[in-house]
């Protein structure tokens, strides 16, 4: 087994290679080779398959992919590498859960199976920005007074310090990050959960130094909160990544490894996307040490979660991971349309089919708009997607792939020209918090329509 | 061997990735006094438009992308010096330098837009991540640039988009060059707000964007 001193030793004395050499001659031949050594196949009539050994079969890629590619250190230009028997026996002590929050507040986060018929753990609440420190508060307390949330994204709250826009690096952005933190912590305590895990630290931090700063006590952060450490797209790393992990370490922090292969990108299409997908489970706990996962696969195009191909990988990963890797996983998903539209719903209803019944151990609430318009989410998403995962955790991979399709059919052809939809403050009363009568009643049509092709809210 | 068959040769190699074929076909039609800018044209570009066109409707992806544009390279390396010899040029539709601005790690869209640029006839100088705004200029001047393309996928690296017009503008040197941003916050609003010449969504976007800007 090897520990967080070793995989900084391999940083500074491991292959040397150019970035570009690690991505034409290493990382791209390897997986087309593993990729085919394994017979990893992408069937586009099947977007949830319920083939056991065919999930497991990505997990042994996953494995040897890693142990052949290792990660590469930006800083140092140097590969760091893992054998098979490294990764194994990280795979073996990997701990299985991790403890979240304090008080009453506090949960333990658990690993699923697929067809596993408990609920997926509700992670709520998105780390976008918003117009003003209120309405964030606002819509964070609605999300996080919720029964079934167990932990929540915090907002980047707005993208501004007094007027002047908060650039990665800067002073503005370590303002910004003990922002985040504080108002993130008060809207707990607005909503009666003071100890409720924050599972995002520190939301848009580009600088390692933001992370840590805004990680102090004295700003609402404890270890029982989630730290999310990136990496860098694809099988990359860099020191600031690796300064936080020795950071939390010391802290004896959660720390939340996070993982968005580009399906389209570097990955190629569905097949060594889902295979580089399931090695960074593997990466996270061998060369981060982190005790959970985030991930989020992404079509590198349309910039959402949601097309047939990213919703097969999200499947087969989730499945590969869940059978053969003990890190409880968050999955989180970016939709292309937006609040206030039903194809916002489809997707979100069909992502979360998809996850839950593969085994997803956590699920956040899927972000609108792809994520990128300020002021778009409403706590109407979150009810939404907790009523879908658990009327998912009541079907089998098998019945949620009819229902995926059925819901393709409605919002496929779309995803180009997907709508962006509303913000909060138009479909919302601002003061009082209470969604529009207009959006009230799309939401309760488009439960009737789902539940008329087959899904049992209840 | 027949000019034709050398010349889907030369199209086959990049259209399958495969570096080490691509220079033997070259090597084969310079021995065969094959004209080296007919090479090029009627073989190498012919392969790249392939490729672009299999990536444009969903066929291929970057890797294929990045194996067809390293073919070419290696190809262009046996080609150059007879190009030059001959005192010839290859026609670009413009030097254009690519990078993902200060604070922002992220290559994947700046790789694909800028792999899609070669295969439509730009030059592209891929200056990398993380770079700051005086080291992007220095670099476009250096490599007599065209056009600047600035990437940013975070909001809070956008500023960073905004920096580099600013000091094009202190240092006299915005009307010699087209800026263009992308990235997955960046949109046309942002664009017009810091001053940039436009703004892509995608690469097939900013291939038409930069194209009109350069021949404009």
């Amino acid at each position: 087994m090897i520990d967080f001193l070793d995989v900084c030793e391999r940083a500074e004395t491991g292959p040397l290679m150019t970035e570009r050499d690690f991505e034409l001659k290493v990382f791209i031949p390897t997986l087309r080779e593993v990729v085919k050594d394994h017979g990893i196949r992408y069937d586009s009539d099947t977007p949830v398959p319920s083939d056991d050994a065919a999930a497991d079969a990505v997990h042994q890629a996953a494995v040897d992919f890693l142990a052949r590619v290792g990660v590469y250190c930006q800083d140092t230009n140097r590969i760091i590498q893992f054998t098979e028997e490294e990764i194994q026996d990280a795979v073996k002590t990997a701990p299985g859960e991790c403890l979240t929050g304090e008080g009453k507040d506090a949960s333990v986060f658990r690993v699923r199976q697929p067809d596993d018929g408990t609920m997926a753990r509700c992670h709520v609440n998105w780390g976008t920005i918003h117009s003003s420190q209120e309405m964030a508060i606002n819509i964070m307390a609605t999300n996080v007074a919720h029964p079934e949330a167990k932990a929540i994204s915090i907002s980047s709250v707005t993208n501004t310090v007094r007027g002047m826009r908060v650039k990665a690096g800067s002073p503005l952005e370590m303002i910004a990050g003990i922002r985040a933190v504080r108002v993130a912590r008060d809207a707990c305590r607005r909503a009666g959960r003071p100890g409720f895990p924050m599972m995002n630290l520190v939301p848009a931090a580009a600088a390692a130094v933001t992370t840590i700063g805004a990680s102090g006590p004295q700003f609402g952060a404890r270890p029982t909160d989630g730290w999310i450490i990136g990496i860098i797209s694809e099988h990359k790393i860099d020191y600031g990544a690796m300064n936080k992990v020795a950071y939390l370490l010391n802290w004896g922090a959660n720390i939340g490894c996070q993982g968005a292969p580009s399906l389209g990108g570097y990955c190629g299409g569905a097949p060594g996307t889902a295979v580089v997908n399931t090695a960074y489970f593997l990466l996270g706990l061998v060369a981060m040490k982190a005790n959970y996962h985030l991930c989020f696969p992404i079509h590198f195009r349309h910039g959402c979660c949601s097309t047939r191909d990213v919703l097969w990988v999200v499947s087969t990963s989730s499945q590969a991971g869940s059978r053969n890797i003990p890190i409880p996983v968050i999955w989180l998903g970016y939709m292309a349309a937006g609040v206030n539209t039903k194809m916002y719903f489809y997707e979100a209803a069909a992502y979360l089919l998809a996850a839950t019944t593969s085994g997803a151990d956590a699920v956040k609430m899927p972000t609108p708009a792809k994520g990128v318009k300020i002021d778009a989410s409403t706590p109407m998403e979150t009810k939404f997607g907790i009523e879908m995962v658990k009327a998912a955790s009541r079907l089998n991979r098998q019945q949620a792939n009819e229902l995926v399709i059925k819901l393709l059919e409605k919002y496929e052809p779309q995803i180009p020209t997907a709508p962006e939809g509303d913000r909060y403050q138009d479909c919302y009363d601002v003061k009082t918090g209470k969604p529009g009568e207009g959006y009230l009643r799309l939401y309760e049509e488009v439960k009737e329509e789902l539940g008329a092709i087959g899904i049992p809210f209840e | 061997m027949q000019k034709n068959q050398i010349f889907e040769n030369l199209k086959s190699a990049v259209v399958e990735g495969d570096g080490d074929k691509a220079k033997a076909n070259a090597e084969e039609a310079l021995a065969a006094n094959i004209d080296p800018l007919e090479a090029v044209e009627m073989g190498l570009s012919q392969g790249m438009e392939v490729v672009g066109e299999r990536f444009e409707c969903g066929d291929a992806y970057l890797p294929e992308l990045m194996m067809a544009g390293d073919a070419f390279r290696s190809a262009m390396e046996i080609l150059n010096p007879e190009i030059k010899r001959q005192k010839k040029e290859v026609v670009s539709l413009g030097t254009v330098l690519m990078a993902s601005v200060k604070g922002d790690l992220h290559s994947i869209g700046k790789n694909i837009l800028a792999t899609v640029l070669e295969a439509n006839g730009f030059q592209v100088v891929n200056l990398g991540v993380d770079k700051g705004a005086l080291e992007i200029i220095q670099e476009a001047e250096k490599a007599n640039a065209d056009a600047i393309g600035l990437s940013a996928l975070m909001a809070t690296t956008m500023p960073a988009q905004r920096e580099v017009i600013e000091a094009l503008v202190e240092l006299n040197l915005r009307d010699k060059y087209r800026v263009v941003v992308g990235g997955g916050p960046v949109t046309q609003e942002w664009a017009d707000e810091i001053g940039a010449d436009g703004y892509g969504q995608d690469a097939v976007e900013a291939v038409a964007l930069l194209t009109k800007l350069l021949r404009s």
